[in-house]
C-alpha cells in the first residue's frame, strides 16, 4: 500500500500530506536532492515513456511528478515491495486536482494558506483504487449511481445561479472554515441519528426561504420537493445512516454560524430568536445556504461525495484539455493574432513560453553547445533540462525569449559544475594524516591523457604545502613509466628542496601486478610517515572490459581516499562513455571522486568536455591543467567555465 | 487587386487619406499609454527592509520562515529553489527605529514590515544566496543576514567543516563587498546574525562553545584557502594576462581568527542560541532572534 502521499513546494515547505505509514523525512530529502537538484541519472529508473521515473531508497520506491509553473512537487512513496500500478495515475490525478482547486492561491504567498485537501485526494484514492481492482469497481458503481440520480434538483438550482467552473476555488477563498472539513469528521465516527430527524431538514429549509425575503418561493419549493424525491431514491440502510450524519453535521454548523448571525444584522436576529427558542438549531441555516454553491454540498450533506465526484472530474477533464489544446493549432485568425501578440510580448517580455517558442532557439543553444565541445548526449539532455524549466514560465519585462533562455542556460550549468561538497584537497589531507595514516591519491585515465604529468603537478602543490608525499609508480607496463616518474620526482626534490617538503618514489620495476604494488606502497608509506600517497597508473581504453576489470581489484587493495579520472580537454563526445566507464570500474560502492580535466590551454573557449563529463557522472572536476609547468594546475572557477561556454 | 495597384491597401496607407491620418494619430497617441499600462500595471513591489537567511542544508532555514510567517514551524524537506515573505515584528519587539514612537502610532506598523528570504543550503544551489548577496534585492535594501546553523551538527567534524566553509563564503564576499567599493563612504554595513538553530537537542554545543567552534572551522577553511591552487579564470579567459590578487578573509591580522577581526570591514558578527521546533512542551525559542532583527530595523 501507499505509505506516503506528499505534496511541497519547491522552496522546501510540505504543503499538504497524506501519512499512512510514517516515513522517515529523509528518504524525500534524499529524492530531492539527488534527482532534483544534483540530476543524478544513474540513481533513477526510467519507465519507458508512459510511466514515471521511480526512485528507490532504503526500501521505499518514490514517484513524483513536478508541477513547474506552480513549483510543486507531488510525491508518493511505498514499499519496494508491492507493487502498484495506479501510482502514476493517482499523482496525474492529484497534482491536475491540486493544481485546479489551489491555482490562485499557489500564486501567492504559499506559506500561510491552508490546503483543505483531504477528500478530494481521499476521494480519487478510491476512485484509482477502484479502477483499477473489478470486484470492488464494479459494486462501488452501484453504489455512487444511486446517488447520482437524486439531486437533479440542486443542480438546477446551481445551473441558475452561474456556471461556476470551479467550486472547490471559490469554497477555498471564502472566509470562513470549509465546510467539508466537518463532513469527513463526522464520516469517520458515524452518529446513526433516527430517521425522525429528518422531518426537520425539509422544515429548515421553509424558514430558511422565510429568513431572505429576496429568495423565490419556487426556490424554496423546489428545494422542498427534491428533499423528498432523494428519501425514495435512496435505498437502504447506508443512504439513511448518511442521512443521518447529514443531520448530525447540519447542527455543528448551527454553533458554528450562530456568531455568524450575529454580528451581521440585529435585527434580523431579534425576529428569529422567538423562532430559535423554539428549534435553536434552524435560525442559523441562512448563512449555511446563502452561498447558492455551498448549498448543494451542505444542505445536503448525503450528496458531497457526488459533488467532489463531479468537481474532480470537471477539473481533471479541464486540466487534460488544456494539455490538449496547448498543442492543438488555432484557428487561422486566432493564429495570427496570437503571432503579432506573440512578437510584441517577445520584444516587450510576459510571454508564456510554449514548446514552439522554444523550439528554435533551443536548437540554436544545442547547436551552440556542440560547437563548444559539448558533446551531444550532454548537449542534448542540458536543453531538455532547460525546456522542462521553462515550459509555462513567463518572461520578464523587457526579455526575450532567447535571452531568458540564455540565463536559464547559464544557470543549468552553473548548477552542474558547482561541487556539491567541499572541493578542499588540503584540508582532506590534513583530516587524514590527523589518524596516523596516509592519504592516499590515485590517478586513473584513458593513455595519453597526461595522467603522469598531472600527478606530478598534484605532487609539487603538495610538496608547495609542506607534505611529505611519496610517488607509487604502478604503471608496470609501459616502458618508459618507472623511469619518467623518476624524473619527475628528481625535478620536484630540486625544486622543494627549499620548500621544506620531501618527495620520494615507490618502485617495484615491471610486469607485477599494479595493485599490489599499490597496497605494498601505502603499507610502506605508514611505516615512514609520508602524508600523502600518490599512485600512478597504466593508462587504459576505457572500453576494454579486460583491462578496465583491474581496476576493481587496485581499488580494493589500495583503498585511495581519492580517485582523480584525467580527462583531455581535446576529447569530443566519448568524455561522456569515458567519464560512466571508469566511474563504474571501481565495483559497487566506490565511483570515481573527481576529474582532473588536461590540456585546457589548447582548447581555447572549448571547454564543453567539462560539462559532458561531469553531466555524465555528476562528479565535480577538482584540477584543470593548463599549461606545461609544475605549476600549471588550477582549480575550477564556474563562473568563468560559463562564460567561456556562453560566449 | 495587386500590392502595388493605385487603389490597394498599401498606397492607401501611405496617402494622406484621413483615415489613415486618423488611425496613425490613434496608434501614436495610444501605444505609450499601452505601453506604460503594460508595464506598470504591476505595481513595484514596497520596498520594505529585507533579511536574507542563509546556511548549510537542513539547518532549518524553511522551518525558521514558516516559523516566522505563521506562528508554527510546518514540516519541510530541502528547498531547491529561494522563497520569500513578507513579516511583521511581534508586538511584544520594538524596532529601533520606532523607539520612541507610541505604540498606537498607526505608521509604527510599517516600521514592523520586513521580506525575509530564504535560500536553499545545497551546496549546488548558493548561488542564489551569495548572488543575492552581491547585487541589491528587488524587494529592498539588504539590512541583515540570519546565518542558520545546526548546532548539533555542529559538534561533528562533518558538519563543523560545512558550515565553516558557508560562512567562510558569506563573509569573504562581506568583506570584498567592503574592501571592493570605489567610494570613501563605504556601502551600508551588512551585519550577520548566528543563529544556532536545535538548541533544544540533547547533543547541541551550547551558545559560547558555538561561537569558538565556529571560528576555529572558519580558520581552517582561511588557511587552507590561503594556500590553495588558484583557480583558472585567468588562464581561461585568456587575454589580460592581468593576476588578480587573491583576498582572503581577514587578510591584515596574525593569529587565529576571530569574528572580531572583521569589524575593521564593517561586519558585526552576532551569535545566538535558539530552536524553531522547540522543546517538548515549550513552543519555538526565537525572542533573541527577533530582537536582533527589530535592532536592524
Amino acid at each position: 500500500m501507499l505509505d506516503t502521499f506528499e505534496i511541497l513546494s519547491t522552496s522546501g515547505v510540505v504543503l499538504w500530506s497524506r501519512t499512512y505509514v510514517p516515513v522517515h523525512s529523509y528518504v524525500i530529502n534524499s529524492l530531492i536532492r539527488e534527482v532534483l537538484i544534483e540530476e543524478r541519472t544513474n540513481k533513477v529508473a526510467y519507465g519507458d515513456g508512459t510511466t514515471k521515473p521511480t526512485y528507490r531508497k532504503d526500501g521505499y520506491i518514490m514517484k513524483w511528478n513536478l508541477a513547474k509553473d506552480f513549483g510543486l512537487i507531488f510525491v508518493a512513496v511505498y514499499q519496494s515491495l508491492v507493487h502498484l500500478t495506479w501510482i502514476d495515475k493517482l499523482i496525474d490525478n492529484v497534482s491536475a486536482l491540486f493544481t485546479g482547486l489551489y491555482g490562485e492561491q499557489l500564486k501567492g504567498e504559499t506559506s500561510n494558506a491552508k490546503f483543505p485537501f483531504d477528500p478530494y485526494f481521499d476521494r480519487e484514492m478510491q476512485r484509482v483504487e477502484a479502477s483499477n481492482d473489478t470486484s470492488t469497481s464494479s459494486a462501488f458503481e452501484v453504489t455512487s449511481n444511486t446517488e447520482f440520480t437524486p439531486p437533479s434538483s440542486s443542480g438546477t438550482d446551481h445551473g441558475a445561479d452561474e456556471p461556476p467552473p470551479m467550486p472547490g476555488l471559490r469554497k477555498a477563498t471564502a472566509p470562513q472554515k470549509p465546510i467539508y472539513n466537518p463532513d469527513t469528521s463526522t464520516d469517520a465516527t458515524p452518529v446513526p441519528t433516527p430517521d425522525t430527524s429528518r422531518p426537520s431538514t425539509p422544515a429548515s429549509r421553509i424558514l430558511t426561504g422565510k429568513t431572505r425575503p429576496g429568495s423565490k418561493p419556487s426556490r424554496r419549493d423546489r428545494k422542498v420537493k427534491a428533499a423528498e424525491n432523494s428519501a425514495p431514491a435512496s435505498s437502504g440502510d447506508e443512504t439513511s445512516a448518511r442521512k443521518g450524519k447529514a443531520a448530525g453535521k447540519q447542527k455543528k454548523n448551527r454553533v458554528w454560524n450562530e456568531f455568524g448571525a450575529d454580528e451581521e444584522d440585529k435585527s434580523i436576529n431579534l425576529d428569529y430568536s422567538t423562532v430559535s427558542a423554539n428549534d435553536p438549531a434552524d435560525f442559523e441555516l441562512p448563512d449555511a445556504i446563502n452561498p447558492e454553491s455551498w448549498g448543494r454540498t451542505t444542505g445536503k450533506g448525503q450528496f458531497v461525495l457526488k459533488d467532489l465526484d463531479e468537481e474532480m472530474d470537471e477539473i481533471i477533464a479541464s486540466a487534460n484539455a488544456k494539455k490538449e489544446s496547448s498543442t492543438a493549432a488555432g484557428g487561422i485568425v486566432g493564429s495570427s493574432l496570437g503571432a503579432i501578440g506573440g512578437l510584441f510580448r517577445n520584444v516587450v517580455g510576459g510571454k508564456t513560453l510554449t514548446k514552439e517558442d522554444l523550439e528554435k532557439p533551443l536548437k540554436g543553444m544545442e547547436d551552440h553547445l556542440l560547437k563548444k565541445n559539448v558533446a551531444r548526449e550532454a548537449a542534448v539532455r542540458l536543453c531538455d533540462s532547460v525546456e522542462r524549466d521553462l515550459i509555462g514560465l513567463k518572461t520578464n519585462s523587457f526579455t526575450t525569449i532567447e535571452s531568458t533562455l540564455r540565463t536559464a542556460m547559464e544557470r543549468a550549468l552553473t548548477k552542474i559544475l558547482t561541487p556539491t561538497s567541499s572541493l578542499d584537497l588540503l584540508r582532506e589531507i590534513s583530516t587524514v594524516t590527523s589518524t596516523n595514516r596516509p592519504y592516499v591519491l590515485s590517478i586513473v585515465g584513458v593513455n595519453g591523457v597526461g595522467k603522469s604529468t598531472n600527478l606530478s603537478k598534484i605532487a609539487f602543490f603538495l610538496l608547495q604545502n609542506h607534505h611529505r608525499v611519496l610517488i607509487a609508480a604502478a604503471d608496470t607496463f609501459r616502458s618508459g613509466a618507472v623511469e619518467q616518474l623518476r624524473v619527475h620526482v628528481r625535478n620536484l626534490k630540486e625544486l622543494s628542496k627549499r620548500e621544506g617538503g620531501e618527495v620520494d618514489i615507490f618502485e617495484k620495476g615491471y610486469g607485477k601486478d599494479a595493485a599490489n604494488i599499490a597496497a605494498d606502497a601505502v603499507t610502506f608509506a605508514k611505516e615512514n610517515k609520508y602524508d600523502v600517497v600518490l599512485i600512478d597508473t597504466a593508462g587504459r581504453r576505457h572500453n576494454d572490459a579486460r583491462l578496465m576489470s583491474s581496476l576493481e581489484k587496485f581499488a580494493k587493495l589500495a583503498k585511495p581516499d581519492k580517485i582523480l579520472m584525467v580527462g583531455e580537454a581535446l576529447v569530443g563526445s566519448d568524455a561522456v562513455a569515458q567519464a560512466r566507464n571508469f566511474n563504474n570500474s571501481f565495483g559497487a560502492g566506490r565511483g570515481l571522486d573527481g576529474f582532473v580535466i588536461s590540456k585546457c590551454d589548447t582548447v581555447g573557449d572549448m571547454v564543453g568536455t567539462l560539462v559532458s563529463m561531469v553531466h555524465a557522472t555528476g562528479i565535480p572536476v577538482v584540477f584543470l591543467g593548463v599549461g606545461q609547468h609544475y605549476a600549471d594546475l588550477r582549480g575550477l572557477n564556474v563562473g568563468s567555465v560559463c562564460r567561456l561556454l556562453m560566449s | 487587386m495587386a500590392w502595388h495597384d493605385a487603389d490597394s491597401w498599401l498606397t492607401l496607407a501611405f496617402a494622406p487619406h484621413p483615415g489613415t491620418l486618423a488611425l496613425a494619430l490613434l496608434v501614436v497617441i495610444a501605444l505609450p499609454i499601452l505601453l506604460h499600462a503594460y508595464i506598470y500595471r504591476r505595481r513595484a513591489p514596497d520596498s520594505f527592509p529585507t533579511f536574507l537567511l542563509v546556511g548549510p542544508s537542513g539547518a532549518g532555514k524553511t522551518s525558521l520562515l514558516t516559523l516566522l510567517s505563521h506562528g508554527a514551524p510546518s514540516a519541510t524537506h530541502t528547498s531547491s529553489t529561494p522563497t520569500a515573505a513578507s513579516l511583521t515584528l511581534p508586538i511584544t519587539t520594538t524596532p529601533a527605529s520606532s523607539r520612541y514612537r507610541s505604540n498606537n502610532d498607526p505608521s509604527a506598523d510599517r516600521a514592523r514590515k520586513f521580506r525575509l528570504l530564504d535560500t536553499p543550503g545545497h551546496g549546488k544551489l548558493r548561488h542564489y544566496a551569495l548572488s543575492s548577496l552581491t547585487k541589491t534585492s528587488p524587494g529592498g535594501a539588504l539590512k541583515g543576514i540570519i546565518f542558520v546553523l545546526d548546532a548539533a551538527a555542529l559538534g561533528e567534524d562533518a558538519g563543523a567543516a560545512e558550515t565553516g566553509e558557508y560562512l567562510h563564503d558569506v563573509l569573504l564576499l562581506l568583506q570584498k563587498r567592503h574592501t571592493g567599493n570605489k567610494t570613501s563612504k563605504g556601502p551600508a554595513a551588512i551585519p550577520v546574525l548566528v543563529a544556532a538553530n536545535k538548541m533544544d537537542l540533547f547533543t547541541a554545543l551550547p551558545q559560547s562553545l558555538v561561537k569558538l567552534r565556529l571560528e576555529k572551522a572558519v580558520e581552517e577553511v582561511r588557511k587552507t584557502r590561503g594556500r590553495a591552487l588558484k583557480d583558472s579564470g585567468i588562464e581561461l579567459s585568456a587575454g589580460d594576462g592581468e593576476e588578480e590578487e587573491r583576498e582572503g578573509l581577514a587578510d591584515g591580522y596574525e593569529g587565529t581568527f576571530g569574528f572580531k577581526m572583521l569589524e575593521d570591514s564593517d561586519i558585526e558578527v552576532k551569535v545566538a542560541g535558539g530552536s524553531v521546533k522547540g522543546d517538548k512542551g515549550e513552543g519555538a525559542d526565537v525572542q533573541e532572534w527577533w530582537g536582533w532583527v527589530a535592532e536592524q530595523l
